[in-house]
């Protein structure tokens, strides 16, 4: 059909002309490592919780919500927004989603394994039927025309790598610390961390609000990069996306899930040039990356190699 | 050599959509590249199509619209979902990429900025025209239930206007039943809603889910009139509700009944490559999508062309342009307001025929009405004509 035709006049080679990772994507690609570690945290205190989709949601409904009705925060009526009114979003926003994981933690987090991946679902699915219902956050339609800090995309490459870095340290200073020795430790066993005087509780705690806090921040940049915030942001559907990050990079060093979710947002953008099969090679890629690489991309023993830096045996 | 771009739901849950557009859009190619074009000192330079798939969501559509305005698009054709556009047309505005939108009809879309418009009127336009087909039959209805999916942006916003329009005539709805995006059992609000006795039952919910609808609201006994949004604009419905489908009434944006000479052009090609059905709305609004651009296109041509400017003068230019035309396309002859929204002169309101066999049916036209789609009218008259096909037997 003559569209193949129109198709295939692409400029002489796509890989070539243009840039195949633009900012944009790079931008969304540290969204996906976020989140990745979001899940990747409770994931290290054994807690199988898909509830970050929930928290990314409520942190980009507030930023969403505080950008475009709050006037004091200065948004411009050309639709700039000043970069202190951004960062205090992001704090603000991070702050509401720890506080509501605190609250919802007690109670979910006495559940364990399936069960409280079910509850995390189910939290998911509350949020955003919220959001849909709520009178103020625009039902389906959503908010849009949401303030812009930066000129272009690029723009948010600076707060997206500032955050994952402080996630990242944040994780590798975990690992030194009591509270990440007590989460390794419930991970492996937690009646033998139990037995051993660790509070079980409160590190799960820890680690489910500190995840959440990662995602209601990560959240309140989405809105802005994305322009427009609705109820769809946090579905079901970016719960099982998100734990695929983690999956496919690896769930015993916080490198894992920031690079199966840098690689899995990607992928797709980059395999543009296939046409339509593109999704179908998406899919086998998340089907056989377990199947090849069953601990994950990025393991302790492959660290160990590269980096020839120490590593403690998880046991 | 010029370059559009388009950005189509191809994959997830409006690729249903996104399909019909690709067809529409080319359509438009083979009808622009087949007709004699003027002798032009740049008719030379060949008009190309580079189409990215903008998936249902709002990092897709900003993905696509990136790659091709970093690929040089001089305009863009997109993205399906009104969402979707909310995300990715701001960034063609901060960069100054003409955008030309096949199917958002939220409010609020051109006025992202001056270098988006659209060739769907709005839904505020259209939808009433049904209910007022419906109230012209049975002047005696007082008693309307109306069904919509709450979590779909496009019936969320479609059944404020229906209710809008309701209030107008000083009907308040019986009940007002919400459903969702993906549910296709019926039975409960079915069964709330007819213990009222409605007269009327006005649906907004997308296209799947609507033909459930109907089938089981006839199923569950109910006789009276059914008047149906856009979402269920699309014969794809017919093997869904069958026989049940027939005597819905539906406004409509477009009619392959109207007898024009570009109609007919688009009937004819459309009629080869998918000979089974009729054009669709969606499918006729893409097609119109890139024969405004590439009518704009061909008058800059003529007016000495694009050569010697730069990429952003040229978009700025052709903007311009765009936004100065009056055209005459398969939906009737449309313009478009200085702010980018579409002013469209006709609008149809159509009764869904199917045939004996409950396999197969079509839109058949009813009334014909002219109007100017100018939403800062509140209350545009409309001059009503009923097509003489379409009066009731």
């Amino acid at each position: 059909m003559e569209r193949h035709a129109a198709e295939r006049h692409a400029p002489v080679s796509r890989w070539g002309c243009t840039n195949v990772i633009d900012n944009g994507l790079l931008v969304q690609m540290l969204i996906g490592a976020l989140l990745g570690v979001s899940v990747y945290l409770p994931l290290a205190a054994g807690q199988l919780s898909l509830a970050t989709p929930a928290f990314y949601a409520v942190g980009g409904t507030l930023a969403a919500l505080l950008s475009t009705r709050w006037a004091a925060l200065g948004a411009g009526a050309d639709g700039s927004f000043p970069l202190p009114s951004f960062l205090l979003e992001l704090l603000l926003a991070g702050a509401l989603a720890g506080l509501l994981a605190l609250l919802v933690g007690r109670l979910v987090l006495r559940l364990q394994g399936i069960y409280l991946a079910i509850a995390t679902i189910a939290l998911v699915e509350i949020v955003r039927v919220a959001i849909l219902n709520l009178p103020f956050t625009g039902g389906a339609i959503g908010i849009f025309a949401i303030p812009q800090p930066f000129a272009t995309a690029s723009g948010y490459l600076v707060p997206a790598l500032a955050l994952l870095a402080l996630a990242g340290w944040g994780c590798q200073r975990l690992e030194g610390m009591p509270l990440g020795r007590a989460m390794a430790a419930i991970r492996d066993d937690e009646l033998a961390a139990r037995c051993m005087g660790i509070d079980t509780t409160a590190t799960r705690l820890s680690a489910f609000v500190l995840s959440a806090v990662l995602a209601g921040s990560t959240g309140a940049l989405a809105a802005h990069f994305l322009n427009t915030w609705n109820a769809r942001q946090g579905s079901f559907d970016a719960s099982i996306t998100t734990l695929a990050f983690v999956i496919l990079g690896g769930s015993r060093s916080w490198l894992g899930p920031v690079v199966g979710g840098l690689l899995l947002t990607a992928l797709p953008e980059l395999l543009r040039p296939v046409g339509d099969v593109r999704l179908v090679l998406f899919g086998l890629v998340i089907l056989l990356g377990p199947v090849f690489f069953p601990r994950g991309l990025i393991t302790p023993g492959l660290l160990e190699r590269i980096g020839g830096r120490r590593q403690e045996a998880p046991r | 050599m010029l370059k559009l771009g388009a950005v189509i739901a191809l994959t997830g849950n409006a690729n249903l959509y996104g399909q019909d557009q690709r067809l529409g859009i080319a359509l438009a190619q083979q009808w622009f590249n087949g007709r004699s074009r003027p002798k032009t000192p740049d008719s030379a330079s060949p008009l190309t199509l580079e189409l990215e798939d903008g998936g249902s969501d709002e990092a897709t559509a900003i993905a696509a619209f990136n790659l091709l305005i970093n690929a040089g698009a001089l305009a863009l054709i997109g993205p399906t979902l009104s969402q979707q556009a909310f995300a990715a047309d701001p960034i063609a505005q901060r960069l100054g990429v003409p955008v030309v939108a096949p199917s958002n009809t939220a409010q609020g879309i051109p006025q992202i900025g001056r270098y988006i418009s659209r060739v769907s009127a709005q839904s505020s336009v259209i939808a009433p025209l049904s209910l007022g087909e419906a109230l012209r039959r049975d002047p005696s209805i007082r008693r309307v239930a109306v069904f919509y999916a709450q979590d779909d942006a496009y019936s969320a916003a479609e059944t404020v206007i229906f209710q809008k329009a309701l209030a107008a005539r000083n009907l308040t709805p019986v009940t007002v039943q919400r459903t969702q995006l993906a549910d296709n059992d019926f039975q409960n609000p079915i069964t709330a809603a007819l213990q009222l006795n409605p007269q009327l039952v006005v649906i907004s919910v997308q296209a799947v889910a609507g033909g459930n609808l109907i089938r089981q609201l006839r199923e569950l006994g109910y006789r009276g009139q059914i008047v149906v949004g856009n979402g269920l604009n699309t014969p794809n419905i017919y093997p869904i509700c069958q026989r049940w489908c027939d005597g819905i009434l539906i406004a409509q944006a477009y009619s392959p009944e109207l007898d024009t000479p570009i109609n007919r052009a688009f009937l004819r090609l459309h009629q080869r490559a998918n000979p089974e059905q009729p054009p669709s709305q969606i499918t006729a609004q893409a097609f119109t999508a890139y024969q405004v651009l590439a009518e704009a296109i061909t008058r800059l041509e003529q007016q000495g062309g694009l050569r010697g400017q730069t990429l952003g003068q040229a978009r700025s230019r052709l903007m311009q342009e765009l936004l100065g035309g009056s055209y005459d396309t398969p939906l009737g002859p449309i313009r478009f307001r200085p702010d980018g929204e579409v002013v469209q002169g006709r609008f149809y309101v159509a009764e869904v025929r199917m045939q004996p066999d409950g396999r197969r049916g079509r839109f058949t036209l009813v009334r014909d009405l002219s109007l100017e789609s100018d939403p800062q009218d509140p209350a545009p008259r409309p001059a009503t004509k009923p097509s003489a096909r379409g009066e009731r037997p």
